[in-house]
């Protein structure tokens, strides 16, 4: 016990004072080199950078100069040997919209192929002029990658939610099905939640959280449809094994060819 | 309709070469196959004939008559791109100087009927000779309502049946046919519809049309107008997107035929109830949809017609030829997916049926009906021109 205080005492005996001033100074001198440092890394990779990013607009810069020409060349000599007139005659013109006929179809594509070409070029030498300058952890890049799949994933996502709405409500409404509204949007949402969770996934943003949220929701969202769907259509699909019934009865009874005469009471679109 | 067989592996014809006419016919059961060709001895003398059938037994059961085998087709309603093909390859083949094509269930057909169609391109100028059916009043309704009123309307033509599935051809029209056909035959084309009429007025052939009396119409093997109705009209919508040139100009439309005032209705008044809920459920739903196409003046005539009750159900005979019209311009335009957009018209289609019904049931003849249609989409016509030349002006 006598040396265990005896131990405490010896480590609360005051130590020689030191100016206060002294060791503001050095935290501040600590914090002065280190963003230094920081500012020194990051304007050396970006003037080691630079090169590349001025490669990269030229590349696309002159990439779309290039396309431009060629695009406009390509309709003058394309409308000058009336292609669209030939191609018309041999494949039957029918699928062209008005703003899309093949002569400004093609020129569109040479052009935005050159400029896709000019983004590939121009980001090929950034990466490599990024590659070779940095002395940083590169983690900002990558992600940014990243963010654009997320994007692209996204705006595919909306696009196929939004065709999936359309079909199902425009078949729904074409069928008499009183729910045809909500069928879609269960549907358009179930699209949607799947391309969040897919964006989420993409991001590196939630981890099990969001598999765990998305497995929910989806359930949740399938359960809700399938108990109003097979709630809902009892009726249509008592009518629809009816209306079956009801014409193999009359095929069996009626002879092939039976003349139909004026005062046939059925409607016949066809 | 695609074809099984192509015309080339067709075993050669043992008929000597020359013949008249050449009748095509579809694929039909024996008995009818027996009532055809009877009607067709009545009406012909033989050695002119030449009978082209898918029925492989049909030289070996009928051997006074020269049958030569044609191409077997998975023909259950209308005449495809296929059959002009096909048409047009065996009228070459036996020198034929014209065709007669029969459709299914043609044994309905009279002897007067096919001897109408058959002498007009043989014996005089016609090119396309077209039947004129007379049908049950509530009968052929999607050609009443959208193919019969567009047809007269943009190639001033007063055929009654543009989709007729008996034809009178020419030789030269049966080339247009074959050429125009010839870039839907590939199998992977599926059931392919062509426009005769288009095509004969494109070409300025002489079309005639007869009187051929009642005739038995085949029906779609699936009779799902969901199915369907988008395959006929996009069929058509796009025959005419691709003779805009040709139609934008203005022509005279030939007199009537006959001038007889048709006899009023006597139909009694059918249920048209669940057509009306139709629409409603549609026009509940599909306004989002609607409203990309059409203009608010037609919106405001929709719901106006959704809030009559079924006594007093009537869509305007201009309000139709507009809606038809607005879908026509967008389909061309593409403003929404086809698909969708032809989806998106059978309710709308589905009012004007029953808007017919309550017409006809209050004593008007629905030919009178069908022909004050065809009028207003020929008085529309300049709209339909005036947008699909400048489809960004304003549209109230």
């Amino acid at each position: 016990m006598q040396t265990v205080l005896a131990i405490m005492l010896q480590q609360t005996q005051p130590q020689p004072l030191q100016p206060f001033y002294a060791n503001n100074a050095t935290i501040w001198g600590h914090m002065s080199e280190a963003l230094h440092q920081s500012l020194y890394r990051v304007l050396s990779l970006l003037i080691a950078i630079l090169p590349g990013i001025l490669a990269f607009f030229t590349a696309v810069a002159v990439c779309t100069l290039i396309g431009l020409a060629l695009s406009v060349l390509l309709r003058r000599g394309l409308t000058a040997a009336k292609f669209d007139e030939h191609l018309a005659h041999g494949r039957g013109n029918v699928d062209w919209a008005p703003s899309a006929s093949p002569t400004v179809l093609i020129a569109r594509t040479c052009f935005w192929a050159c400029v896709l070409l000019g983004l590939i070029i121009g980001a090929s030498a950034f990466d490599a002029a990024y590659a070779t300058a940095t002395t940083l952890p590169n983690s900002l890049l990558p992600y940014l990658a990243r963010v654009v799949g997320a994007v692209l994933l996204l705006i595919a996502g909306t696009l196929i939610a939004r065709f999936l709405a359309r079909s199902i409500l425009i078949g729904a409404v074409n069928m008499q099905l009183q729910y045809a509204r909500f069928l879609s949007l269960g549907v358009k949402w179930l699209v949607l939640v799947l391309t969040a969770a897919m964006v989420l996934d993409h991001l590196q943003i939630g981890g099990d959280v969001v598999v765990l949220a998305f497995g929910i929701l989806f359930g949740g969202i399938v359960l809700t449809l399938a108990l109003a769907v097979g709630l809902g259509s009892r009726d249509l699909v008592s009518r629809s094994l009816e209306s079956h019934g009801e014409r193999s009865t009359e095929r069996s009874a009626a002879p092939p060819n039976a003349p139909t005469t004026g005062a046939d009471d059925s409607i016949r679109h066809f | 309709m695609a074809t099984v067989n192509p015309i080339s592996d067709i075993t050669p014809a043992s008929a000597p070469p020359g013949a008249g006419l050449l009748v095509l016919l579809a694929a039909m059961p024996p008995e009818q196959l027996e009532s055809v060709l009877a009607h067709l001895v009545a009406s012909f003398p033989e050695e002119d004939l030449l009978v082209a059938t898918p029925d492989e037994n049909a030289a070996d059961s009928y051997p006074d008559l020269r049958i030569v085998p044609a191409p077997a087709t998975k023909s259950s309603w209308e005449l495809t791109a296929a059959d002009f093909v096909n048409a047009y390859h065996l009228a070459g083949k036996n020198e034929a100087r014209a065709i007669l094509m029969l459709g299914p269930e043609s044994s309905s057909l009279g002897s007067p009927a096919l001897r109408d169609l058959a002498n007009a391109v043989i014996t005089s100028s016609t090119d396309l000779a077209i039947p004129c059916y007379d049908l049950p009043p509530h009968a052929a309704l999607v050609n009443s309502a959208i193919l019969y009123p567009l047809s007269r309307a943009l190639f001033a033509s007063r055929a009654r049946f543009p989709m007729a599935i008996d034809l009178g051809l020419s030789l030269r029209m049966a080339e247009r046919l074959a050429s125009a056909a010839q870039r839907f035959t590939p199998p992977s084309q599926g059931e392919v519809f062509l426009w005769p009429i288009n095509e004969a007025a494109v070409a300025g052939y002489a079309i005639d049309e007869f009187d051929v009396g009642p005739r038995v119409l085949p029906q779609p093997e699936d009779p799902n107008l969901n199915t369907i109705f988008p395959m006929v009209t996009g069929s058509l919508f796009a025959d005419i997107d691709a003779k805009a040139a040709f139609w934008q100009r203005p022509r005279l439309l030939p007199p009537a035929r006959y001038s007889t005032p048709p006899a009023p209705s006597t139909e009694a008044a059918r249920d048209i109830a669940p057509m009306i809920e139709a629409f409603r459920l549609a026009y509940d739903n599909l306004q989002e949809i609607w409203r990309l196409v059409l203009p608010p003046k037609s919106l405001l005539g929709l719901k106006r017609l959704s809030l009559a009750n079924a006594a007093a159900f009537h869509m305007p005979e201009s309000l139709w030829a507009r809606i038809v019209f607005d879908f026509l311009l967008a389909y061309r335009l593409r403003t929404i997916n086809r698909g969708h957009l032809l989806g998106a018209l059978i309710p709308l289609y589905l009012a004007w049926v029953a808007s017919h019904i309550n017409i006809t049931a209050s004593g008007t003849s629905p030919a009178r009906h069908i022909e004050a249609v065809a009028a207003a989409f020929e008085a529309d016509k300049p709209y339909l021109v005036s947008r699909w030349r400048w489809p960004d002006r304003f549209n109230p």
